[in-house]
């Protein structure tokens, strides 16, 4: 069994848990430790209860996991809920009196300084150094860089902390890995992936769960040079993002479920206009508001559909954050290939939990779209054998003319019969290039080997391969990472199999694709859906119910 | 260099329509614009869905023929990714108003630089005649037989307020006055407007209220109260520039003097920057 070492933080928003996780998984870096850190947080500012999960090993790690052997409550509640899940030889640290356990005057001693309330965090991360038996002086160091506002204060603050749990507890040492680790969260993954493939122009509209996204790019619009927009609503944001690409930027939405909803209709022009734009669509749980910070994959099929008419048409998903850098870059350029809108669809377990990853920028291609080479008066919509019209760019000699009404090869507005037919069928020919192109393509990932098969899409992915890692499975997963077209050459050989799906909704959108499109016949579902990500530990059981 | 600004393209408009007006001003301005050094090559049009619309099949300048109420968001994203660019947005009354009000007035809160053009005509004439956000109190159309119940808006004292730096009103019969309106929006730094009186000859024929009407403003208002108290005179019916101020525009505010497009990053700067920030 894997070896895992597990930290919780619990406590009010405003106590700075989130910055906590984040910084304890960076400890775990230090250590050279493999880690994968999870958010829960309801759709507030102030109170209610919030928490982060590290969970670390010496080999890759793809989930968290509930039991935990460090437990920080900064108050009452979280002790209450977390209690069940403390490990047999774990450490619960409470708030002095909010609960049995290691005691620490978290909350008196915080109202020594300024920011007393955000602060607290500083205690969790002080305790976890302390009983990992990270000596004094370099855990000094790390929080100095980990908590640059307010340092002073923050290392007064954690040598209280560090000091108190050292005399009371004895150090639980873990092993160190071999190699220096990187923490990166899905959304900056995704960002940066984008940013790699060329990207110019990045419009959002703020919404959980792609908020991340343009945060990142808004504070690092200097250093990558690009342009960065929060317009006035999601109406605004893809159609500012079509008019962008209109004169060759490569440009990129992010939004939700919801605001994806606004975003149709600008969907729709793009498909119809030829207009290359990349949508990120994070999904959290719906309908409507629905619980607006968790998990959820109910709009798998929302994504397929969108927009009135026929257009060619991708949606992806990524399995991993490795797979959202390298696929965002991908999916910026099969956008631009085939001139056509593309979604990159993800979800918040994935957009809002980090882990640690190699990212390399060099391995993901820049934008190269075909372009016009002015030999000839310049049509927008030419009649070309794979249905690519060659692209041009104001200022230009040329006449450069993009309509959302059907249209002649010039951009003109027609309402001829013979012509809506033709445009159609060059639509058409685009779609069948671009499946050719997939059929090139790596579209699906396998992992493990077995006479069942699993299937899953998403985030999920990660919770089922740790699964499976954690009780020695015996399935082979597999894992479509194109799911509009859907790669139906590649899972054809799974017909016959004994599969289920593994899906956070509660439909089983995923076995409805699969039946419909590759004829596959589901024998069952795992399906979840109370807006949190599977556990490995429980979804191993689960499976195991399932195989017998 | 300059092109035969018309396509020949079929026009479908009705005979005598006030849009004939815009299009023939905007055939004067673009050559008078070429002198002044905005040349064709990089001026770019963006129409919505209305009668207005089909100004884009009838120009032969680059365009984009986008979809209802959403003209001046594209117009936006194209001067943001390029700001060489000049960029004219054609609108209705019922898609920069009504379905795109929003974007009209964000356009005019953070002065992006393009002109938004509107052809003002009272009535959702493509759909053959329903009121209009700018509709009377009793226009009579399909939708509301019994006319209209809603006060109309007033579009340039909403503009003004919002921050607009140009705020014009043209007449699609006094077609040189509008092309030197339009000449002036174009060179304006900045969000500029031009509201166009826009008889529709079939639905709303107002040729004959503003021939009386209509009365040139001999120079900008001072000051935007002063503006406003214009654009609330029904006596009669100014025309011309109503405000004009130099205010930092919106991509210079953003991102400086530079152009995303044309000063694109290098594939090799982009993957050293991302190198740093992925390294352990």
């Amino acid at each position: 069994m894997k070896d895992v070492f597990t930290y919780l933080i619990g406590g009010k928003a405003g106590q700075g848990i989130m910055k906590a996780g984040e910084v304890a998984g960076n400890l775990f870096s230090m250590l050279k430790r493999y880690s994968f850190q999870v958010n829960e947080y309801p759709s507030l500012i102030r109170g209610g209860h919030n928490f982060a999960i590290v969970s670390s090993c010496v080999k890759p790690v793809f989930s968290f996991y509930r039991d935990a052997d460090v437990i920080v409550a900064l108050d009452r509640r979280s002790y209450e809920i977390h209690k069940p899940h403390l490990k047999p030889r774990g450490l619960m640290v409470v708030n002095e009196g909010d609960g049995e356990g290691l005691g620490l005057p978290i909350v008196a001693e915080s109202r020594k300084y300024q920011r007393s309330d955000l602060i607290q965090g500083v205690a969790g991360v002080a305790v976890l150094a302390a009983f990992l038996g990270v000596p004094e002086q370099r855990f000094q160091e790390f929080l100095k860089e980990a908590y640059p506002k307010g340092a002073e204060e923050n290392q007064a603050y954690a040598q209280t902390m560090y000091g108190l749990t050292k005399a009371k507890t004895s150090p639980r040492v873990v092993s160190q890995g071999s190699k220096p680790m990187r923490n990166i969260v899905g959304n900056d993954a995704i960002a940066m992936g984008a940013a790699a493939a060329g990207l110019d122009c990045y419009f959002s509209y703020p919404m959980t769960p792609t908020t991340g996204i343009l945060h990142f790019f808004a504070s690092n619009a200097d250093v990558l040079r690009l342009a960065v927009m929060q317009p006035e609503n999601e109406l605004a944001v893809a159609n500012m993002a079509i008019g962008a690409a209109f004169t060759g930027a490569r440009s990129m939405v992010g939004t939700s479920g919801g605001g994806f909803c606004l975003m149709e209709e600008a969907f729709s022009l793009a498909g119809m206009i030829e207009a290359p734009v990349l949508f990120v669509l994070g999904q959290r749980r719906g309908p409507s508001t629905g619980g607006p910070t968790y998990t959820e994959q109910a709009d798998l099929f929302f994504a397929l559909t969108p927009g009135q008419g026929e257009f060619p048409r991708l949606v992806a998903s990524p399995g991993s954050i490795e797979e959202a850098f390298s696929l965002a870059g991908a999916m910026l350029n099969l956008v631009w290939r085939f001139q056509t809108p593309g979604i990159l669809l993800t979800e918040k377990h994935l957009a809002e939990s980090s882990m640690s990853v190699d990212l390399d920028p060099d391995h993901v291609p820049w934008v190269n779209p075909v372009l016009y080479a002015g030999s000839e008066p310049y049509e927008r919509y030419r009649q070309t054998p794979d249905g690519i019209s060659p692209l041009a760019f104001p200022p230009s000699s040329q006449v450069i003319k993009w309509n959302s009404y059907e249209h002649k090869p010039n951009g003109w507005t027609t309402e001829d019969p013979a012509e809506f037919t033709s445009m159609h069928e060059k639509r058409r020919r685009k779609q069948e290039s671009l499946v050719s192109f997939l059929r090139t393509q790596k579209t699906v990932n396998t992992y493990g080997d077995g006479e069942t098969v699993l299937f899953t899409f998403g985030s999920t992915t990660l919770s089922v391969r740790e699964a499976m890692e954690y009780s020695d499975l015996k399935v082979q997963l597999v894992q479509p990472i194109f799911l509009g077209p859907l790669p139906v050459w590649e899972l054809e050989q799974y017909r016959g199999r004994r599969a289920f799906t593994i899906e956070q909704n509660s439909t089983g959108q995923l076995a409805m694709l699969l039946h419909d499109k590759v004829g596959m016949q589901i024998t069952g579902s795992i399906l979840k859906y109370d807006g949190r990500p599977f556990e490995p530990t429980e979804l191993a059981h689960q499976i195991q119910e399932v195989l017998r | 260099m300059t092109r035969d600004l018309g396509t020949g393209a079929e026009n479908t408009w009705c005979p005598g329509c006030g849009n004939f007006g815009i299009l023939n001003a905007m055939k004067k301005a673009v050559p008078l614009l070429e002198k002044q050094g905005i040349s064709q090559e990089g001026l770019v049009i963006v129409g919505g869905i209305g009668c207005h619309g089909k100004i884009m099949d009838y120009l032969n300048l680059t365009s984009l023929y986008a979809i209802h109420g959403r003209g001046s968001a594209v117009a936006q994203g194209m001067k943001l990714a390029n700001p060489e660019l000049s960029v004219i947005a054609f609108g209705g009354d019922g898609d920069a108003y009504g379905e795109g009000l929003e974007h009209t007035l964000f356009a005019a809160k953070r002065n992006s630089d393009f002109t938004l053009v509107v052809h003002d005509n009272g009535t959702y004439a493509l759909t053959t005649g329903q009121f209009s956000p700018t509709s009377a109190v009793g226009f009579k159309g399909p939708s509301l037989p019994k006319g209209s119940v809603e006060p109309p808006l007033n579009p340039l004292v909403l503009l003004l307020e919002v921050g607009a730096s140009f705020v014009a009103r043209g007449y699609a019969g006094h077609i040189d006055h509008l092309a030197s309106l339009l000449v002036r929006a174009v060179q304006h730094k900045g969000f500029s407007v031009i509201d166009v009186l826009q008889p529709s000859v079939v639905f709303n024929n107002s040729f004959k209220e503003y021939n009386a009407l209509v009365r040139e403003l001999p120079s900008p208002a001072a000051s935007v109260e002063e503006a406003i108290r214009l654009a609330k005179v029904t006596e009669y019916l100014p025309i011309g520039v109503f405000y004009e101020v130099n205010q930092p525009v919106f991509h210079e505010r953003l991102y400086g003097s530079w152009n995303p497009v044309v000063q694109r990053a290098s594939q090799i700067d982009r993957r050293k920057s991302l190198r740093k920030m992925v390294t352990p």
